[in-house]
């Protein structure tokens, strides 16, 4: 563009002002009025020009709102369906979560969530055997489509993977005998309380200990002479895992656990973040496990029934 | 009427975007820009040379009734000098003299010749005020010293005199703080090797490079070599090659003249510290193998040092024992090289702390938590050191 376009075309369509930086000032405080005037006028004057603007404006917001905005498709979901099956990746080697039967097929806790869950969408459960380490690699190369095995929460890994609400809690927990009062920590001023040394429960009691509970810690070398002591009287209360508690309560041990779960392990359900449809349809299968008594049952098959109640 | 609408949305446009010339500025908003500006580069000064910087404090001395213990600390990808101090105080406290710390290539040499110190400053000055002595870990190969989306440990041998250089600026900095430098870590897995078959005559040809760059720029700084993974594969595995084979072929090779210290990887896996070493076993005590193998080679006159080793208790790690046996086995392992071992200068455990949980057998073998609460092994440890360390 020439020196004379750029003079022509910087002409305002009113009335000229010879001073710039005033007629600046007046577009900046009266700009509404001025452009509902030159929109007015040149609609009156130009109303095919504007129909068309209308037209096409309307084309391209309708293609947003309706295209792009439009739900996401869930790739996985759809592989899921054309196979007729949910892989899910585990590692068979952590009993009754999952292991191998003699004919090495595996079986366990996750292994019977994972078909319960796949069947409530008229799929099979493909069962895919990978090592610990290398199931979120599996997941997000997909390879399987979800991963259950007792796998712990990992919030550093939510930007890649979606997690389901936790189907089961693992971590430290005070029990005490099915009969006894105690209800928290603070009720156990003076008493004892059972760990297995080296434990996280035994580093739990050691910090407890460091805050100033008044209670006396009991080391034993395995977590079964820990139960043991607290069985027999020999302790007042226990801090142990949430797995090997509810392994004790279906041998029979009338042990509960009682206040809040002082470290948290929540074993989850993890499943691609790309997956939207699958991650709505794992919550909601999950809350229908769990509404039927369904989960329930699924702990009872592999754990046991409990002897005491858990608050 | 395309071109006449155009022109009508440029006039339109130029009319309002029109910017008209600032008015001069009066002596008061000069002030005000001025000390804005002046606040500004204060703030990034700050930002970018304070903020993580934390006082080294008074001179410590570790106290402990075992001089060999130590630990390997992972502060690599710990940026905060808040945490890196409170990691080296806690190894102090635990009473372990000796680190192992990881000092990546890639990370301190990101472009050939431009060295970026500000990290390891950090760890080896504050480890240096606790009374710790450091000895550095060197690998990792920088992007420009390897072919295009080449694995980040393969390293070709026309550049390990580039890695030598490396290894001398580090020295050359740090030869009043840091007296140990290991090479390499574990060249017989294929997956340290960046993904090439393991070759023990290649890593001995990057010794006789690095060790005499080395010794030129600073002869009191003692060399280590080896650092191999234990490991019982076959003859031919792609995936690596059996450690104690891989020793002699060093040897074989010429490495005696070029190493002053062998680096040791000694893990107990699932059995005691006293299981007797055996070559179709992986223990605490395969180190006694290792030993002997330099013996035999007529090195029995040098030292060696566990960079590596320990007992992991996670709950469902094949490899893994229960946590009274973890801490068993490690009172053990400081006692035997303490008692047994005067060829053994030190024993340094992986691994003191992460600076996040990597939610796998790995955090299992930590001694503290990653928010500095301390596991009941450490809490053993340290008075093991005390020397009142008594088993329930």
């Amino acid at each position: 563009m020439n020196e004379e376009g750029r003079r022509e075309g910087r002409d305002p369509p009113q009335a000229e002002t010879a001073d710039a930086s005033r007629q600046w000032l007046v577009a900046g405080s009266h700009g509404s009025r001025w452009t509902a005037f030159s929109l007015r006028s040149n609609f009156e004057r130009r109303p095919l020009l504007w129909i068309a603007v209308c037209v096409v404006a309307l084309a391209v917001g309708g293609w947003l709102i309706l295209g792009a905005g439009g739900p996401p498709v869930d790739g996985i979901w759809l592989r899921m369906q054309e196979r007729g099956s949910w892989r899910v990746g585990m590692d068979p080697s952590f009993p009754p979560f999952e292991t191998l039967d003699a004919e090495g097929a595996p079986v366990g806790y996750d292994v019977d969530l994972a078909r319960e869950i796949a069947a409530e969408w008229g799929l099979e459960a493909e069962i895919v055997a990978i090592g610990f380490d290398s199931l979120l690699d599996a997941l997000l190369v997909g390879r399987v489509d979800a991963v259950i095995s007792a796998f712990p929460y990992n919030a550093r890994m939510t930007k890649d993977v979606h997690y389901s609400p936790p189907y089961f809690e693992a971590g430290v927990r005070l029990v005490v005998g099915a009969g006894v009062a105690y209800e928290e920590v603070g009720d156990l001023e003076g008493g004892t309380v059972a760990v297995e040394w080296g434990s996280r429960g035994d580093a739990i009691a050691r910090r407890l200990q460091r805050e100033g509970a008044g209670f006396t810690r009991l080391p034993f070398e395995s977590a079964e002479k820990a139960i043991e002591a607290l069985v027999s009287g020999a302790s007042d209360a226990l801090l142990i895992d949430g797995v090997t508690l509810r392994l004790a309560q279906g041998d029979g041990k009338p042990i509960r656990a009682v206040g809040a779960v002082l470290d948290e392990d929540p074993y989850v359900i993890a499943v691609s973040i790309e997956a939207p449809k699958l991650q709505s349809a794992l919550l909601q299968a999950l809350a229908t496990l769990k509404e039927e008594g369904r989960m329930g049952l699924l702990e009872e098959r592999w754990f046991g029934k409990t002897a005491g109640s858990e608050e | 009427m395309i071109g006449r609408f155009t022109s009508y949305l440029r006039r339109k446009s130029d009319a309002v975007n029109f910017i008209p010339p600032l008015a001069a500025w009066s002596p008061r908003a000069k002030k005000l820009i001025g000390a804005l500006l002046l606040c500004t580069v204060f703030g990034l000064t700050y930002r970018s040379g304070f903020r993580n910087w934390v006082p080294l404090g008074p001179q410590r001395t570790v106290e402990t009734i075992n001089p060999k213990m130590g630990v390997h600390t992972r502060l690599t990808d710990e940026p905060d000098a808040a945490k890196i101090k409170r990691s080296l105080e806690m190894v102090r406290e635990m009473g372990a003299p000796w680190i192992v710390e990881y000092f990546p290539w890639a990370y301190y040499e990101p472009r050939r010749g431009q060295f970026e110190w500000s990290h390891p400053d950090l760890v080896i000055d504050h480890a240096g005020r606790q009374g710790l002595t450091v000895i550095a870990r060197l690998g990792y190969v920088p992007a420009w010293a390897r072919p295009e989306d080449s694995h980040h440990l393969y390293l070709e041998e026309e550049n390990y005199e580039a890695f030598g250089r490396y290894a001398v600026e580090f020295v050359r900095r740090y030869r009043d703080k840091v007296g140990y430098l290991i090479i390499w870590n574990e060249p017989n897995l294929s997956l340290e090797w960046g993904f090439r078959p393991v070759d023990p005559a290649s890593y001995v040809k990057m010794l006789k490079v690095v060790y005499p760059m080395v010794k030129a720029a600073a002869p009191e700084v003692q060399v280590l070599a080896g650092a191999l993974a234990p490991t019982l594969d076959p003859p031919g595995s792609e995936w690596s090659m059996n450690d104690l084979d891989y020793l002699q072929r060093m040897y074989d090779a010429g490495a005696a003249d070029y190493f002053d210290i062998l680096a040791i990887h000694a893990y107990g896996l699932g059995f005691d510290a006293d299981e007797p070493a055996g070559e179709s076993v992986i223990n605490f005590r395969r180190s006694e193998l290792l030993r002997e193998i330099m013996v035999r080679n007529g090195d029995g006159g040098k030292t060696a040092m566990i960079t590596e080793g320990g007992w992991n208790d996670h709950p469902r790690w094949t490899r893994a024992v229960r946590p009274a046996e973890r801490i068993l086995n490690t009172v053990r392992a400081y006692e035997i090289a303490g008692a047994e071992w005067p060829w053994l200068e030190n024993v340094c455990l992986w691994v003191f702390r992460f600076p996040w949980d990597q939610k796998s057998y790995q955090d299992y073998f930590t001694f503290v938590g990653v928010d500095f609460e301390p596991k009941a092994i450490y809490l053993e440890m340290q008075a093991y050191a005390e020397g009142r360390f008594e088993a329930p």
